[in-house]
């Protein structure tokens, strides 16, 4: 008869143990900050610059602008992005708020004027996590520009996400 | 569940511990028991002894706990198995709960309620018929049905200007299955506690992809295809002889 109250004492001290550990882990555990979001969460619209090797033949060689200008053409003050050092890859972005937008860019701040490239697009509402919110991911339907630098723009992948690899669009320059 | 990453990992730790210490105890008792009477138990190995038929109903006594120290989500879960035969037992759990997310650019709220069904093992042999603790295996198949509310967003865009929007809400079901393991042990007679940690995978992923809720009741995080849960139940049990 003692053994059985010892064995049940030892039981029920087990149990509290356990319930206090469980206890002291959820008030560590319980947490009502937001979960950080670890995505990107604005779509990337990326753009690769080319130009052809000569005027007749269809080979093409990256085009690296020594320091580009990107213009949104916005309602708001205007804003630029400038890229300070060499590069044939550039990344903007499109509008949330309508569907089309334009972009005024330049080869080099100093020495080129601007063209204009414009992009009409559809819109689809994407959620990304509850840490994250929503975004919109863009499916372009057709890219035109103007040629004061620039000889043409081809959409090589017309869906817009926020995947940072994948090229949306080739600009092509004219061969200086 | 609304568990950092880390913390998962605590409450692994946890249960392991747990689980060290029960079978440590479980041991020691053997060890402390008074040997059994040869003949006694000559005579239990010839006649066959049918334990008594027992249902065990009880609550999950944490979730309380939390529900008080976490604003944005409540959740309660009560459970109930009863015993077939060769330590197999069929178990079923439900509860109800609800989630409230009220970020500066997402707002909603769900509700739903739960189901579980499915069976426990007792994998320990028990000492005799009235041991009724022990550490048991289960799977689980369960069901939920989710109540979402209007969603509002905002789409922030320092460039182009903000986007803002509303989605109507959605009634839907979330299906997972379940495999468990827990430990029970009995503190006086028919006064059970007990923990259960849960494997929980989801079947139906595609449903939660236009938003998943932030909390679903009796599953966790529904933005998860697999969630570990982790459950401490206070339980009677009610006992009656065979007829």
């Amino acid at each position: 008869m003692t053994k059985k109250r010892s064995d049940t004492g030892y039981s029920i001290a087990l149990a509290a143990k356990a319930l206090l550990l469980l206890c002291c882990s959820m008030l560590f555990a319980c947490t009502q900050e937001r979960q950080p979001c670890l995505t990107p969460k604005t779509a990337s619209f990326n753009l690769k610059c080319v130009h052809y090797l000569t005027d007749t033949n269809t080979t093409t060689q990256d085009t690296s602008l020594p320091r580009a200008v990107f213009i949104p053409l916005t309602d708001t003050p205007l804003q630029s992005l400038y890229y300070r050092t060499s590069s044939a890859n550039f990344t903007i972005s499109l509008s949330p708020v309508a569907d089309s937008c334009s972009w005024l860019i330049t080869t080099d701040s100093l020495l080129y004027a601007f063209d204009t490239l414009s992009f009409h697009y559809t819109r689809k509402l994407q959620f990304l996590s509850n840490a994250c919110g929503y975004t919109y991911f863009y499916s372009l339907t057709a890219a035109t520009t103007t040629y004061n630098n620039i000889d043409s723009v081809l959409i090589t992948n017309p869906s817009v996400t926020n995947d940072v690899n994948t090229r949306q669009l080739k600009i092509f320059f004219h061969r200086n | 569940m609304l568990i950092p990453g880390n913390l998962r990992y605590f409450f692994t730790a946890i249960s392991v511990l747990l689980l060290l210490c029960v079978s440590v105890a479980e041991g020691q008792t053997t060890d402390t028991l008074p040997k059994a009477d040869t003949t006694k138990a000559k005579v239990d190995t010839v006649k066959v002894v049918q334990p008594s038929r027992q249902l065990v109903l009880g609550a999950d006594i944490i979730l309380p706990v939390r529900n008080y120290l976490e604003t944005q989500r409540t959740g309660y879960e009560f459970h109930a198995d009863y015993f077939l035969h060769d330590e197999l037992y069929l178990a079923a759990e439900g509860g109800w709960g609800s989630s409230e997310v009220a970020y500066t650019d997402l707002k909603y709220n769900t509700r739903n309620t739960f189901l579980r069904l499915g069976f426990n093992k007792v994998l320990l042999p028990r000492e005799n018929r009235k041991d009724w603790g022990g550490l048991m295996l289960g799977l689980r198949v369960a069901a939920a049905a989710i109540n979402r509310s209007p969603v509002t967003y905002t789409i922030v865009d320092s460039l182009w200007g903000n986007s803002e929007g509303a989605l109507g809400g959605k009634t839907f079901g979330g299906y997972w299955a379940e495999i468990n393991a827990g430990v029970r042990v009995e503190l006086f007679h028919g006064l059970i506690a007990g923990w259960m940690i849960r494997g929980k995978f989801l079947m139906n992923a595609k449903q939660f992809k236009d938003l998943a809720p932030l909390y679903v009741a009796g599953y966790g995080r529904g933005d998860k295809n697999a969630v570990f849960d982790f459950n401490f139940y206070l339980s009677y049990a009610l006992r009656w002889k065979r007829s």
